[in-house]
């Protein structure tokens, strides 16, 4: 039975959601092995986002089911207010899923996406609405420059070509140090990065005196949530791997995939500190021990061990 | 640095959420004077909601700025798997701006939302399930009957019915019990009470299945579908509780063409902001106690063979776990480092 007023009726005035809507998705099930250093991984994240953000903005963390100790940390970040939406997730729904849930959710206009392994550098939101806001048609913007295969920006070109006002140039804007960072922070080795990076040019556009290079990413990227909300749902039935098609969508819609010119952000992975390379590291012999273990039949019995733990407890 | 392959790649399934997402708001700014009792009878509607609902859900509890002692209750029933998603704002967004969260993200097909004061009884899915399946054009049921015209007469939706000769249209004076517990849910006076009495109300009827709906739905509590969710949102959203902003869902629905439909028979109860004897008595029917929340079922695992089943029982005993977690760091270290 009701008694009395409910008091809520006469506030007058409640909290409005920001324009820009920052959305982080983390997935840490547990602290060991390939996650045992998600958690410093995702605090560093946290802490560049709230030191190096002054563009106004809204936080959306979304945990995709992460242990006990990553949901105390970002109930604690909640609770002191650097996380104005937290939503816990009991059961891993996927990054579609996560997608799904942020971008139909999230309050604001804009939403800024990162994975949990994202370092933001002073300048990365600001530059990236700018963008967003300049070019026409702007699908997606990744602050940092990074070469991808043509096929996912075909958009852009197009767009490029027809656009008299555009400025297009083409050849090397990215430093080797700057795509070097990116790539070798995939796992990538030093000499596969550097074929890559010979193989390919980049592309400038300049267009009312906003300059941006053609390319993006699904692990950090800036957009307009009515545009990603056309491309909804998303396969939610594998936790990773489908993400692709965000890309693929956005392009195939006539969208343009955007970079800021310098990097912005950076990709952390699951470590710190950079590691050093494995068995590639030229000139130095690996252990008996160590070598019989890299033994093709070897690695892939063991792989399949290691795979099999994580299924027992996650899968 | 990446190092290592991301098991979460190995392709192992996500959760693929329930037929049914029930979504509950709530805010309780404080735990003195008009929510003094409002945590408790959250509690009462969680439990309520398991034990009279008779299949599988998932559960979103958004929590609307509420104070410390609730967000750590939350929490608890949380860890304790009682919630499936738990959304934290950090201010109160008002009930259309949670309504726009709510609306806009809850995957599930059948959306179900309620008032976090709302008592759920045995059958309540069933009779709205078969309201919603029987009239397509239905867009939110409640499950108790409607008594209050929020649209005041100038809803369309129906209007292209009125002339179909396979829907029946009139009025009636519901059951004395339904509208005293609906008056007395609501704190209604003498004056209210005698013309919920006095004046029938609205149904229709579908002919080809003989299905009967009373006209109009409740904030309250509804059930919709996610297609038909996504596209009356979003709704304005600049106070608290501000009838002008919650009417624009009804005014969004009805203008999609959908209508607003409920139940003959009183399958949820608004408990309000206080535990009464009556309420204490069907909460005993209801067996709501004390006790600790009641767990979601645990939905069948895909058939795998006996190996694999055996291992994963034999990984999960605790004497075994640490050996696990021993054996998959050696792994980890072999085949992603020099270690």
């Amino acid at each position: 039975m009701r008694v009395g007023q409910n008091p809520a009726k006469f506030i007058d005035h409640v909290a409005q959601p920001q324009r820009v809507t920052v959305a982080v998705v983390s997935y840490i099930p547990f602290l060991q092995g390939y996650y045992a250093e998600s958690l410093q991984v995702l605090k560093a994240c946290l802490g560049s986002l709230k030191e190096n953000t002054s563009y106004p903005h809204d936080l959306l963390v979304f945990d995709n089911g992460s242990c006990e100790p990553v949901r105390d940390y970002l109930m604690e970040a909640q609770s002191s207010g650097q996380v104005q939406y937290l939503v816990l997730s009991e059961k891993n729904i996927g990054k579609g899923g996560a997608w799904n849930f942020i971008f139909q959710g999230a309050p604001g206009e804009i939403i800024a996406y990162a994975d949990s392994d994202i370092l933001f550098r002073p300048g990365w939101l600001e530059r990236s609405v700018e963008i967003l806001e300049t070019f026409p048609r702007a699908g997606m913007v990744t602050a940092r420059p990074l070469r991808t295969p043509e096929k996912f920006y075909t958009s852009t070109l197009e767009w490029a070509d027809q656009t008299p006002d555009v400025r297009v140039e083409r050849g090397d804007f990215i430093d080797w140090e700057v795509y070097r960072e990116h790539v070798m922070s995939l796992g990538t080795s030093e000499q596969e990065a550097r074929e890559w990076y010979n193989s390919r040019q980049d592309l400038r556009l300049t267009y009312r005196g906003v300059s941006a290079l053609v390319s993006a990413a699904h692990f950090q990227f800036t957009a307009y949530k009515s545009v990603l909300q056309q491309f909804l749902p998303f396969e939610m039935d594998r936790p990773m791997g489908q993400v692709r098609s965000l890309d693929e969508r956005i392009n195939a819609a006539g969208y343009l995939r955007l970079t800021t010119c310098e990097p912005l952000v950076k990709h952390l992975g699951n470590r710190l500190e950079e590691a050093a390379p494995t068995a590639s590291r030229p000139g130095k012999k690996l252990p008996l021990s160590a070598r019989f273990l890299h033994i093709p039949w070897v690695k892939q019995g063991l792989l399949r061990v290691y795979d099999s733990i994580f299924k027992f407890y996650y899968g | 640095m990446r190092t290592g392959k991301n098991p979460a790649k190995t392709g192992i399934p996500a959760y693929a959420p329930r037929q049914l997402g029930v979504a509950l708001l709530v805010y309780i700014p404080s735990q003195e004077g008009y929510f003094q009792q409002s945590l408790e009878i959250l509690r009462y509607q969680i439990d309520s909601l398991y034990r009279s609902t008779s299949q599988e859900f998932d559960l979103l509890v958004f929590n609307n700025g509420s104070c410390p002692n609730v967000v750590k209750t939350l929490q608890e029933w949380y860890e304790e798997k009682r919630i499936t998603w738990l959304v934290h704002s950090q201010h109160n967004l008002g009930k259309a701006g949670a309504w726009n969260w709510i609306l806009g993200s809850v995957p599930n097909e059948i959306i179900c939302y309620a008032d976090s004061d709302v008592l759920f009884r045995p059958g309540w899915l069933e009779a709205s399930l078969r309201i919603l399946e029987a009239f397509p054009q239905a867009g939110m049921v409640s499950a108790q009957p409607n008594f209050f015209d929020v649209l005041d007469g100038e809803g369309t939706a129906h209007l292209p019915l009125l002339n179909d000769p396979d829907y029946e249209f009139g009025e009636y004076l519901p059951p004395a019990e339904i509208i005293d517990e609906y008056c007395f849910g609501i704190g209604a006076d003498e004056e209210q009470s005698a013309a919920f009495h006095r004046n029938p109300i609205p149904y229709i009827v579908n002919r080809k299945n003989n299905v009967r709906a009373v006209m109009g739905a409740s904030h309250m509590q509804f059930i919709t579908r996610r297609e038909i969710a996504r596209q009356v949102i979003p709704l304005p959203a600049t106070r608290a509780i501000y009838r002008p902003e919650t009417i624009s869902l009804d005014r969004h629905m009805d203008q999609a063409g959908y209508l607003h439909l409920s139940t003959q028979e009183n399958y949820v109860f608004h408990m309000g902001n206080t535990i009464t004897d009556y309420l204490l008595n069907e909460l005993k029917t209801l067996q709501v106690s004390h006790q600790p929340l009641p767990r979601p079922q645990s939905r069948a695992v895909e058939k795998r063979s006996l190996h694999y089943r055996a291992a994963a029982a034999l990984a999960r005993r605790p004497q075994m776990h640490n050996l696990f977690k021993r054996l998959y760091n050696f792994l980890f270290r072999v085949l992603y480092t020099e270690g």
